[in-house]
């Protein structure tokens, strides 16, 4: 597997405030990776710091090989950046096509690349309106159409959905996991659930520290199952408990549960037994998640 | 610094496109093409009558002589005495304008995050820097084909030492314009929008020279620092009478000083 990234005891300082403190991973090729944290965590600076739109107070970084903002990487890397905007003054296509340009396509082959990322988008009727005509989900899906550009082996995505409508977001998920084989995506949200869907890996950021760097799945001893049940029956716990194989139940959260199971080949099918103890006290459930959810295994 | 031309190239060109396709550039064109107009059909078209009569040629002179632009006088083509005269002063102050935001409205917006992912800071700068740069020679070329046009229309032997003379000009008011375009860049690395940029450009004109006069009273000696400010040569040139090499070279130096300095800051500049 080869590297794609690869920061070095990285630390960005804006005056007497730490936004990133040692900050040390590496990425490999692969599945999608996604960052979180809460606000204020670092996220973006930490994006900002690969694109190379700032510089790290100290510490090194490496991007396929290159230091960030290096003209090496243009056109192998794109970005979304937060808050970014696009020119009000030119069209979608005017624009898209002046950065296909750049990264070296012909006039020709700009204009099919622009067509293609837009549509990719679901952007095609908006092609010459201008930035100020558009919705802000729309403006959002032009910036991330920007991003798809040419063929990009590592496309980081910032907030991609935040401000889209369901359906519009659904559509940027499906783009990336369509292309997650080819292209190595870091995506960052504050939707939970869309990263567990997508990423393998991630890494966790809180002031500014990150916190854990690990890939999602069943790693240790023992296997959890997370139930989400639609109304609160007291006595479901007792009765879970009392399946063999179940070692522990906790509440994660109201109306959810995290099973803890053995991992004895035994009970590889304890599903059955955990679904047929709902329906004979005629309890109704509305997820069944095999693992820990992201957010349990972060918080 | 890392250059590559194509990637210039496409800046330069999207400059340009930015002039004639948007709604900002086509309106500060047609206030341009009014201006000159007027210019051109009121001064340098009738002013060059009032430096041809006879009648008022004694006056002219006097006028002319005491600015110092006698010299001015004895070019066969009037035309362009009142073209250099006006243009020498009017294209840097419509240069100050005109490119008062070559990225720092980018820059605010965020718009340079994208274009930094596939053009260094260095083609930016250049490229912005070279856009307004032609842009800019463009008007002036059209504005001095225009004064060949009126001088030929009155005296068509007048044509081919037009065009000689007009090229000539058309080139020193280039240069005396290029280090005006290179200070808007450099204030561009400070400011967020072209309007600070210009109030910005007006206080160092406007301040720049106390500031140096206060300077060299406290210390008692002179420290040269007037030649920072572009149009340092403008009264020098102006007169056309004695041409010399150091009066092009130093707008050229001051534009290469400002540009590499704006290069510098951008370099560093979070986007």
């Amino acid at each position: 597997m080869s590297l794609i990234i690869d920061v070095q005891q990285v630390s960005k300082r804006y005056g007497d405030k730490t936004a990133l403190s040692n900050v040390e991973f590496s990425l490999e090729k692969g599945a999608p990776v996604a960052l979180i944290g809460p606000n204020g965590a670092g996220k973006t600076t930490l994006f900002s710091l690969l694109c190379g739109y700032i510089q790290p107070s100290s510490g090194s970084i490496s991007i396929l090989g290159h230091a960030p903002g290096n003209s090496a990487l243009f056109g192998r890397l794109s970005a979304l950046p937060q808050d970014a905007q696009l020119d009000p003054r030119f069209t979608i296509a005017t624009q898209l096509n002046f950065y296909a340009r750049l990264q070296g396509m012909s006039n020709k082959l700009a204009k099919d690349d622009t067509i293609r990322v837009l549509e990719m988008v679901g952007l095609l009727d908006a092609v010459n309106s201008l930035p100020s005509e558009l919705s802000h989900g729309m403006r959002k899906r032009a910036t991330i159409a920007q991003a798809l550009l040419g063929n990009p082996e590592i496309v980081m995505l910032d907030e991609a959905t935040a401000g889209l409508d369901p359906a519009n977001a659904r559509e940027i998920r499906t783009i990336v996991a369509e292309h997650a084989s080819e292209v190595n995506f870091i995506l960052s949200s504050h939707d939970l659930s869309e990263l567990e869907r997508l990423c393998d890996q991630v890494l966790y950021l809180e002031n500014g520290l990150l916190k854990q760097h690990q890939t999602l799945g069943n790693n240790d001893s023992a296997r959890f199952i997370t139930l989400r049940m639609k109304q609160n029956h007291p006595e479901i716990m007792p009765a879970i408990l009392q399946i063999a194989g179940v070692n522990q139940v906790d509440i994660t959260q109201d109306r959810e549960y995290l099973l803890t199971i053995s991992n004895e080949k035994a009970y590889i099918n304890i599903e059955v037994d955990l679904l047929t103890v709902l329906a004979k006290n005629n309890w109704s459930y509305t997820q069944l998640i095999n693992g820990k959810t992201l957010e349990n295994q972060l918080f | 610094m890392n250059i590559n031309l194509t990637r210039l190239s496409n800046i330069i060109i999207f400059e340009i496109v930015r002039l004639f396709k948007t709604k900002r550039g086509l309106l500060a064109l047609l206030a341009f093409a009014t201006i000159w107009f007027i210019i051109l059909y009121y001064f340098v078209g009738s002013a060059s009558a009032i430096v041809t009569s006879h009648s008022f040629e004694s006056m002219a002179q006097k006028l002319f002589g005491a600015l110092g632009l006698s010299a001015l006088l004895e070019w066969p083509v009037a035309e362009y005495a009142i073209y250099w005269l006006v243009a020498i002063y009017f294209y840097p102050s419509f240069a100050i304008l005109v490119c008062s935001d070559q990225f720092c409205s980018d820059k605010h917006r965020g718009t340079l995050r994208f274009i930094t992912l596939r053009a260094t800071r260095a083609e930016l700068v250049l490229g912005r820097y070279l856009g307004q740069l032609l842009i800019i020679a463009i008007l002036i070329l059209l504005t001095s084909i225009a004064t060949t046009i009126l001088a030929s229309v009155r005296d068509i032997t007048l044509l081919s030492e037009s065009i000689l003379l007009g090229s000539k000009l058309s080139l020193e008011i280039l240069i005396v314009v290029m280090p005006f375009i290179a200070l808007m860049s450099l204030l561009n690395t400070f400011v967020n929008s072209s309007r600070l940029a210009i109030v910005a450009a007006t206080l160092f004109f406007a301040l720049g020279p106390l500031i140096v006069a206060f300077i060299e009273y406290q210390f008692g000696q002179k420290f040269y620092l007037n030649l920072l400010f572009p149009g340092e040569q403008i009264s020098s040139v102006l007169s056309q009478s004695s041409v010399i090499a150091s009066q092009y070279l130093l707008p050229l130096i001051q534009t290469t000083v400002l540009l590499i300095t704006s290069h510098l800051i951008m370099k560093r500049t979070s986007l």
